[in-house]
C-alpha cells in the first residue's frame, strides 16, 4: 500500500509557502503560512482578508483561530486569483 | 512533526507568535466582524485574550472603549500585530 | 502558551487573572445576540460562568417603523445598518436582582470603573 500523507502533514508541507484558507461563512484569507498548532491554529505573514463584500483588508502577520477553517488549499492565491 | 518549536524561529508557530506579540498593540477580530484595538496583556490556551487600552470597532467605526477588556476565546477570529 | 515572565506579582498573567481581579466590582458584560449586562460580579469561573448581582440588560433590537408591531432581533447590528433605513434601533432594558449568565454567550467582561 501506497504511504499515507497525513492531512497534518500536507499542511507541515506549506510551511513558509502561501496558502489560501476558507473559513465557515463568507471569509477567506490567504497569506504565506509561516506555523500552526494540533488544532491547526495558524501565523499566516503578509496576509490579505476577503470578505463577503468582496473587500481586501491586508495584514501583516496574524494568528488565525483554525475553529473556524473550513478548507486549507496549498500554494493558493485567495479568490483573486481565480476569478482573474 | 508539526508544531516543532525547536525548528521554528522565534514568533513562526502560534505559541511563538503570542508570546513574541505580548505587551505589543494588536488587533482582534471577532467572528461577528467587532474589532478590539489595543495593548495585548496576556493570551490563554483557549484564546481568551486580556486587552489594555482598547477601542471596539464595528464596521469600521468606533464605538466604545475600555480600560481593560477580556475577550472569551470562542468568538476570536484572529489577533493581528500591528 | 502561557509561559510569560510575569512573575508572580504581575496582575494579569492570564486573560482570567483580569477577571479575577473584577470581583466585587460593577463589570460591564457584552453577550452574543446584541445583549449588554452592567452588574457586581458575584462569582466566574473559567467557562466565564458568571454570577452578576445588581444587574441592569440592555437589549438591542429593530423594530418596523410602518407597522411598529412586529419587533425581530438580529444577530448582527452591522447587518442591521446596512439593509434597513425604515427600521429603527430599539432598546431593552431589564432589572434583575441576581442573574446567572451561562459562559458560552459571554464575549466580553470589562471592569466599568474604567469606562
Amino acid at each position: 500500500m501506497a504511504s499515507q500523507l497525513l492531512p497534518l502533514e500536507l499542511i507541515d508541507k506549506c510551511v513558509g509557502s502561501k496558502i489560501w484558507v476558507v473559513m465557515k461563512g463568507e471569509k477567506e484569507f490567504s497569506g504565506t503560512l509561516m506555523g500552526f498548532d494540533d488544532y491547526v491554529n495558524m501565523v499566516l505573514e503578509d496576509v490579505t482578508e476577503f470578505d463577503y463584500s468582496g473587500n481586501h483588508t491586508k495584514l501583516k502577520k496574524i494568528l488565525l483561530n483554525g475553529n473556524n477553517i473550513c478548507m486549507l488549499i496549498p500554494g493558493g492565491d485567495g479568490p483573486t486569483a481565480v476569478t482573474s | 512533526m508539526e508544531n516543532g518549536t525547536a525548528t521554528q524561529g522565534e514568533g513562526r508557530d502560534p505559541s511563538g507568535f503570542l508570546s513574541e506579540i505580548i505587551g505589543s498593540q494588536v488587533t482582534v477580530k471577532l467572528n461577528s466582524g467587532v474589532v478590539y484595538k489595543g495593548e495585548l496583556q496576556s493570551v490563554d490556551g483557549y484564546m481568551n485574550i486580556a486587552l489594555e487600552k482598547t477601542e471596539e470597532h464595528v464596521n469600521g467605526v468606533k464605538k466604545r472603549s475600555y480600560g481593560d477588556a477580556f475577550v472569551r476565546g470562542n468568538n476570536v477570529m484572529y489577533i493581528s500585530a500591528d | 502558551m502561557a509561559d510569560v515572565d510575569d512573575t508572580a506579582s504581575g496582575p494579569v498573567s492570564e486573560p482570567l487573572d483580569l477577571v479575577r481581579l473584577c470581583l466585587d466590582e460593577v463589570v460591564f458584560v457584552k453577550l452574543r445576540g446584541d445583549r449588554e449586562l452592567k452588574g457586581r460580579l458575584h462569582a466566574y469561573d473559567s467557562h466565564c460562568n458568571l454570577v452578576l448581582g445588581d444587574v441592569q440588560e440592555t437589549v438591542y433590537v429593530v423594530e418596523e417603523d410602518d407597522d411598529g408591531e412586529e419587533t425581530v432581533k438580529v444577530g448582527s447590528m452591522s447587518l442591521w445598518l446596512y439593509s434597513c433605513v425604515n427600521w429603527q434601533l430599539q432598546t431593552i432594558n431589564k432589572k434583575s436582582e441576581m442573574l446567572f449568565v451561562r459562559g458560552d454567550s459571554v464575549v466580553l467582561i470589562s471592569p466599568q470603573g474604567s469606562l
